[in-house]
C-alpha cells in the first residue's frame, strides 16, 4: 500500500514537473477561453489551418465562472467571450487590454447599430461575436392559450410544465420587468417588491437549466419556458409547433463579445482570430450551429430566408429590450434574495 | 483511517524511526500541500468581507461567521444533514447485507462479486448520473416498463413523475455512495471468525442476538468507515442534487458553489466551507467515539 503510494506521488510529480517544462517551451497558441455551445470546432479548425496557431479551447457557463477563473489565472487567456455587463465591469477593473483595430479590418462587416455600443463606446476593449435575447419558448401542440408575457407563462395552470435559465439575475429580471421596474435598478427597496411575484414563480418551475433546456422541451418532460433564444431558434428548426415570444413587459436583450483579458501572453494571435471569425464566411458557420443574432451584416447576407425569418434569431424589434449594466455588490443581494426563496423563505 | 483510530487503544505503538518518516514524508508534504495549505487559505479568507465579484477587502471581521446563523443558512445545512444521514441509513441498509454476502462467499468468487461492486467507478459520476434521466425522466426507461407490464394504469393510475423530485435525488445519492459502505463493511466481514458465530449459536444466542452482541460489535470498524466515507462526502456533495432536482433542492455544497462562482461572496463561501469542516470533525469525532465504545463492549 505504502509503495502504491509513492508510485503514486512520484508520478504526479514527474507529471507536474512534465507540464512545466511544456508550458516554457516558446509557441505561438491562442488560449481561447468561451461560453459552451457558442464556438463551433469548425471555426477554431479552420483558424488553425488558416494561420498555424493551435488553439487551447476552455469553456464556462456563466460570466461569472470566467471572472473567477480570469482572476485566479492572470496572463493565461488571450481571448474571453464576456457579456455586456460583464465587458463593463472588466473595462472599469483596467482587466481588459484595448484593441488594435487596424489589426482587424474584418470589423468593417459588423452591421453599423453594433459598432458604438454604450458599455464599451467605439469598441476600444470589445468586438461584439453574436447577439440575442432571453424569451419565451412555448409548445403550441400542448399550450393554446394565448402567450404575451410572464404574467402568462408563471400561470398556476402551468405548475410543473415550465423550464427556466438558472441563473439569478436573468430571473430576478423577469419579474423587474413584470413589476414595470428597470432591470438594472437593482436595490434592496425594489428586490423586496420583486420577492413575493418571485415566491410564486419560482414553486411553478419544473426545472432550473442553463446549459440545454431543448431535450427537455424536445421530448415533453416540460411545455413552456424562459430560455435563450439560440435554444429557441434551435428547437423550431427542428419543429414549428414550438413559438418564441419577447414577453410584452420588456427583455433582456444580451451581446457577447470577443475581448482581450490585460496582459494576454499572445495579443496578435487573439486579434488574428477576432478578425477570422468576423469573415463573413465563417460568421455564417457559427450562425448555422448557434443560431442567435449575427451582428456581422456580411454574413447575414449569406443567411438563408429560414434562417433570417425565424423569430428567435431576428426578433420583430417592437418589445422593449434592455441590455445589463454592472450593478457591483448588488450581485450579492441577488444572490441572496435567491438563496432565501430557493430554500422557501 | 477511523479503524486504526479505533483500534489504536489495544496497541502498544511503537514510535517510527528516520526510515518510517522518510516513508511517510511523501504523505505529510501531500498533505500539507493539498489540505492544510488550502485550509488556512479557506480560513483567512473568511474573515474578510466581499466586495463584488472575485474582490475582497482584506480587514478583519466577524461578519461571515455571524450572516452563517440566519435561518436560511441553518435551513440549508440542516436539509444537507438530512439528506447526508438518510443516504447513510439507506446505504448501510442496502450495503450491509451485500457486503456479508461477499465476505462470506466462496473465496474464488469474492474477487469477482467486488469487481461487481467496483464497476461504476469506470464511469464519470455524472455520466452515471445523467443516465438515471434516461431512466426516470417522464418519458423515461421505467415508465415504459411500467406500462408494457400493465402497471400503468392498474396499479399507478398515471405515469411516475420521479425525476426532479427528492426521490431522485436520494436515488442518485445512494447510487453514488452505496459502494463506499460496501467495501469497508467488507473487509471487517471477511476478518470476522466464523467459529465465533457458531460459539454464539453454540451458548444459546438466537441469529438477532448473535447478530447485535457478536457480528455487528465485531464488523463495526467496517461499519464506522462505511458510515464515515458515505456520511461526510454526501453532506458536501453538489451538482448532483442540482441536476436530478432540476434545480430545486439545493444543498450547502451547491451554496458554497454559488458563492465561489456565481459572482457570490468569496469570504462567506470560505465562512461556509469551514462551517462544513468543523461539521465533519464533530461526525468524526462521534463516529470514533462510537467505535471505541462498541469495542470496549459497552
Amino acid at each position: 500500500m505504502k509503495l502504491f503510494h509513492i508510485v503514486l506521488i512520484v508520478t504526479m510529480v514527474l507529471s507536474l514537473a512534465g507540464c512545466n517544462r511544456s508550458s516554457q517551451k516558446q509557441q505561438q497558441r491562442l488560449h481561447l477561453f468561451a461560453w459552451s455551445e457558442y464556438v463551433p470546432q469548425e471555426v477554431i479548425d479552420g483558424f488553425t489551418k488558416q494561420t498555424g496557431i493551435p488553439v487551447d479551447y476552455e469553456v464556462y457557463d456563466s460570466n461569472e465562472k470566467m471572472l473567477t477563473k480570469l482572476l485566479s489565472s492572470p496572463a493565461h487567456y488571450d481571448l474571453i467571450q464576456p457579456s455586456e455587463y460583464m465587458v463593463e465591469h472588466l473595462i472599469k477593473r483596467g482587466l481588459l487590454e484595448p484593441i488594435d483595430q487596424s489589426a482587424i479590418p474584418n470589423v468593417s462587416n459588423l452591421l453599423p447599430e453594433y459598432r458604438n455600443p454604450e458599455y464599451d463606446p467605439g469598441m476600444k476593449y470589445s468586438v461584439p461575436y453574436m447577439a440575442g435575447t432571453v424569451g419565451i419558448v412555448f409548445n403550441s401542440d400542448k399550450i393554446k392559450d394565448p402567450i404575451r408575457g410572464y404574467q402568462d407563462v408563471f400561470q398556476p395552470k402551468y405548475a410543473g410544465r415550465i423550464i427556466a435559465l438558472d441563473d439569478n439575475r436573468e430571473i430576478v429580471s423577469w419579474a423587474l420587468d413584470a413589476k414595470g421596474i428597470d432591470i438594472n435598478d437593482v436595490t434592496p427597496a425594489n428586490l423586496t417588491k420583486v420577492k413575493p411575484l418571485l415566491a410564486d414563480w419560482l414553486k411553478l418551475v419544473k426545472i432550473f437549466n442553463s446549459d440545454d433546456p431543448k431535450p427537455q422541451l424536445f421530448s415533453g418532460d416540460v411545455d413552456l419556458g424562459v430560455v435563450y433564444c439560440g435554444d429557441a431558434a434551435k428547437l423550431i428548426e427542428q419543429d414549428k409547433k414550438f413559438k418564441y415570444v419577447l414577453p410584452a413587459e420588456g427583455a433582456h436583450r444580451f451581446i457577447d463579445n470577443l475581448c482581450i483579458p490585460k496582459d494576454a501572453p499572445d495579443k496578435q494571435a487573439a486579434e488574428a482570430f477576432i478578425n477570422y471569425i468576423l469573415r463573413p464566411e465563417v460568421s455564417k458557420i457559427i450562425s448555422d450551429k448557434f443560431p442567435y443574432t449575427n451582428p456581422n451584416g456580411a454574413a447575414r447576407k449569406l443567411l438563408t430566408p429560414q434562417q433570417l425569418a425565424n423569430p428567435a434569431s431576428y426578433p420583430p424589434e417592437s418589445v422593449h429590450l434592455e441590455i445589463f449594466h454592472d450593478i457591483g455588490k448588488a450581485n450579492a443581494d441577488i444572490s441572496q434574495l435567491m438563496t432565501e426563496l430557493r430554500n422557501g423563505r | 483511517m477511523p479503524q486504526a483510530v479505533a483500534i489504536q487503544p489495544a496497541l502498544n505503538v511503537r514510535r517510527p524511526g528516520w526510515r518510517g518518516w522518510g516513508l511517510f514524508a511523501p504523505m505529510v508534504a501531500w498533505l500539507a500541500l493539498f489540505v492544510v495549505a488550502p485550509t488556512a487559505i479557506l480560513l483567512v479568507y473568511s474573515f474578510f468581507t466581499g466586495e463584488g465579484i472575485g474582490e475582497v477587502d482584506t480587514h478583519f471581521t466577524l461578519e461571515n461567521y455571524r450572516r452563517i446563523f440566519k435561518p436560511v443558512y441553518l435551513d440549508l445545512f440542516w436539509r444537507s444533514i438530512v439528506y447526508a444521514g438518510a443516504t447513510t441509513i439507506l446505504c448501510a441498509m442496502i450495503g450491509y447485507p451485500v457486503a456479508w454476502y461477499i465476505g462470506r462467499a466462496p473465496a474464488s468468487r469474492r474477487g469477482k462479486l467486488l469487481m461487481l461492486v467496483m464497476i461504476p467507478f469506470m464511469t464519470s459520476f455524472l455520466i452515471r448520473t445523467y443516465a438515471w434521466f434516461t431512466i426516470l425522466h417522464e418519458h423515461g426507461l421505467l415508465n415504459g416498463f411500467l406500462e408494457s407490464a400493465h402497471l400503468i394504469p392498474t396499479v399507478f393510475s398515471h405515469p411516475l413523475n420521479i425525476l426532479y423530485t427528492p426521490t431522485a435525488v436520494m436515488i442518485a445519492l445512494v447510487y453514488t455512495y452505496l459502494p463506499f459502505m460496501i467495501l469497508p463493511i467488507y473487509t471487517s466481514v471477511e476478518k470476522l471468525d466464523p467459529s465465533l458465530i457458531e460459539a454464539a449459536a453454540d451458548l444459546g444466542a438466537g441469529p438477532t442476538r448473535s447478530f447485535f452482541r457478536v457480528i455487528l460489535p465485531l464488523t463495526w470498524p467496517g461499519a464506522a468507515a462505511g458510515i464515515l466515507m458515505v456520511f461526510v462526502p454526501a453532506i458536501a456533495m453538489f451538482a448532483v442534487t442540482k441536476i436530478m432536482s432540476g434545480g430545486h433542492i439545493r444543498l450547502i455544497g451547491d451554496e458554497i458553489q454559488e458563492q465561489f462562482e456565481g459572482g457570490g461572496d468569496l469570504p462567506f463561501g470560505s465562512a461556509l466551507g469551514m462551517a462544513l469542516l468543523i461539521l465533519f470533525l464533530v461526525t468524526y469525532w462521534i463516529s470514533a467515539g462510537r467505535s471505541a465504545k462498541v469495542l470496549r463492549g459497552t
